[in-house]
């Protein structure tokens, strides 16, 4: 199937998309085309031209990882197109694909696969202190070094209930709740599209002759210091 | 019997002068306490400069015919027909109007700028409105609510046009060539400003107005940006951060103004609705008065008897309006004749 014909079942793409104009207000109000080599317009206008070779070097590139999918862009568009809508089915047809393994932003998957993905199976959340270490989040700094290193004191003193049953912030989901999440990722597809991306990644970490945890280290630390610059053929 | 007509605008004034010389007595109906509707805000008329206050006379001078009778501060709050098909109007002071043919020239209104809220027009001291600059022009006075000459000036097009938004998804047609003709008109005051368009299209559709746009580039230096507002903030200084992309490079852009125009486009007038609805008439998609056929019929409503001119029907510029009310003049007259 072509990436058009795929994108056009894709709900997102079908709520995102009308006719766009090229008036360049989703760019200007986008918080990503500040900081990033990004443009929701030029996505707009790429998917909209539906060229096929064009549709395959975007699902391969960084482009469509910079997102960070706030939808200001939905609030603005006087035609009623949501860029970020478009970017949703973008990223899934490029997981679909394997295509995300590509490029630097998409190889993050596997991180936040392994990481979010994992956790929330594991323990019911998507985040939990426990596995911020302080070594694989340096910008969160000292502070941050110090309540992980204590933080069974400081959880207590705040009154949460940390890691244990019951109720409370930060308790122990009970393992009723957690096999239930677990067969809700089953049923809705979610599993299978977790093991995709562990798939691919694995795939791409053998090409590169990398064990899995290099691999896994390399996606969550490297950054080749790019993503902002201006591109020349802009 | 006259022909009724409602709005003493430039299409209804042209339009009763017209008929009047043809023979027709008319009543003209005006709900203001003078004649002119949306031509008093203007200063210059695009594209040769000519002052609206000579426009305005011209057509008072015309109307001064004895065959057409203006009734200031007067709307129609009833209508009915007897059983020749006679159009018989209630006026809001009572009296009676009877007419074998009803012209509507309600004309228009331009978008109220405060609901597009992101734009700040209201909230910062330093939005205003297009029409707002024009009345700044008739007292040859341009400053910041600060009380400087403004060093950077944007004008902003397709406010209240284009736009899913606000539902209103037509072009208004003539802020383009506005925002050209202002921008100008800000250079000749204001010969060390920085002014810059903000367009996505320039609709330059009438004779003079793309070499108006070109000169408005080579001999006035405005500069023409290719890129929607997104969202405007102000700074301690009352001075506006626009935020729009340069969609010709291809990239975002945060700029400080001093000044910024509104360009708004224009809505179908005030009580549009109740009057489509008093005469039985359609309702177009755009929400104007719906014609009979968008070639054959463009002053014929789907009423019998019943004709529309000018901005009622859409929107027009002034040449259009004015040619617009001479055609609806023809159409009726060919009517009552038949």
């Amino acid at each position: 199937m072509s990436v058009i014909d795929s994108l056009k079942k894709d709900i997102h793409y079908i709520e995102s998309l009308n006719s766009c104009m090229n008036c360049g207000v989703c760019t200007a109000i986008c918080p990503a085309a500040e900081f990033y080599n990004y443009d929701p317009r030029i996505i707009a206008d790429t998917v909209q031209r539906q060229d096929e070779e064009s549709l395959e070097a975007l699902l391969k590139s960084d482009t469509i990882w910079y997102c960070g999918e706030c939808m200001s862009c939905k609030t603005r568009c006087p035609r009623g197109n949501t860029p970020g809508g478009i970017i949703m089915a973008l990223r899934r047809a490029s997981q679909e694909q394997g295509w995300f393994t590509e490029s630097e932003k998409g190889r993050q998957q596997f991180a936040l696969k392994r990481v979010l993905g994992t956790n929330i199976l594991n323990y019911g959340y998507c985040i939990t202190p426990d596995i911020v270490k302080p070594e694989m989040h340096p910008e969160q700094g000292l502070v941050w070094e110090w309540i992980y290193e204590h933080r069974d004191d400081v959880y207590e003193r705040t009154h949460a209930n940390y890691r244990h049953s019951g109720a409370g912030t930060l308790r122990k989901v009970d393992d009723d709740s957690l096999n239930e999440l677990r067969q809700i990722f089953e049923v809705t597809g979610g599993s299978e599209f977790m093991e995709k991306i562990e798939t691919y990644s694995l795939r791409k970490a053998e090409e590169n002759g990398l064990d899995p945890e290099s691999y896994f280290l390399q996606t969550y630390m490297a950054n080749n210091g790019t993503h902002g610059e201006e591109k020349s053929n802009r | 019997m006259s022909v009724i007509i409602i709005g003493a605008g430039p299409a209804g004034c042209e339009a009763a002068y017209r008929l009047a010389r043809s023979g027709e007595s008319v009543e003209l109906i005006e709900k203001e306490a003078e004649i002119g509707g949306n031509l008093n805000n203007w200063y210059q008329l695009f594209p040769d400069r000519k002052q609206a206050a000579d426009l305005k006379a011209k057509l008072r001078k015309n109307i001064e015919h004895p065959q057409i009778h203006l009734h200031l501060k007067s709307k129609p709050v009833a209508f009915s027909r007897q059983g020749d098909g006679t159009i018989q109007l209630t006026l809001d002071d009572g009296a009676l109007i009877t007419g074998k043919a009803l012209l509507v020239a309600s004309g228009f209104r331009t978008f109220d700028a405060h609901r597009k809220e992101e734009y700040g027009y209201g909230i910062y001291e330093n939005v205003i409105t297009s029409v707002e600059l024009e009345n700044a022009f008739i007292n040859h006075q341009i400053n910041t609510s600060t009380g400087h000459a403004p060093k950077r000036i944007g004008l902003i097009h397709c406010v209240g046009s284009r736009d899913e938004k606000i539902c209103r998804l037509y072009c208004s047609k003539l802020c383009c060539v506005t925002a050209v003709k202002q921008a100008i008109e800000l250079r000749e005051m204001l010969p060390e400003a920085e002014i810059l368009c903000f367009y996505m299209d320039m609709r330059m559709f009438g004779p003079g107005y793309e070499e108006m746009y070109r000169e408005a580039q080579e001999k006035y230096n405005i500069k023409f940006v290719r890129g929607r507002l997104s969202e405007a903030s102000e700074d301690r200084e009352k001075r506006l951060i626009i935020k729009v992309e340069d969609t010709l490079v291809g990239k975002p852009l945060k700029m400080t103004l001093d000044l910024m125009v509104l360009m708004v486009g224009m809505e179908p007038a005030e009580g549009n609705d109740q009057l489509i609805s008093m005469l039985n008439l359609q309702t177009a998609p755009n929400g104007f008065i719906q014609v009979s056929d968008p070639h054959s019929g463009t002053n014929c409503t789907h009423q019998k008897g019943i004709f529309v001119t000018g901005c009622s029907s859409s929107p027009m510029n002034l040449t259009d309006t004015l040619t617009d009310a001479r055609s609806a003049a023809v159409t009726i007259s060919e009517y009552l004749n038949s």
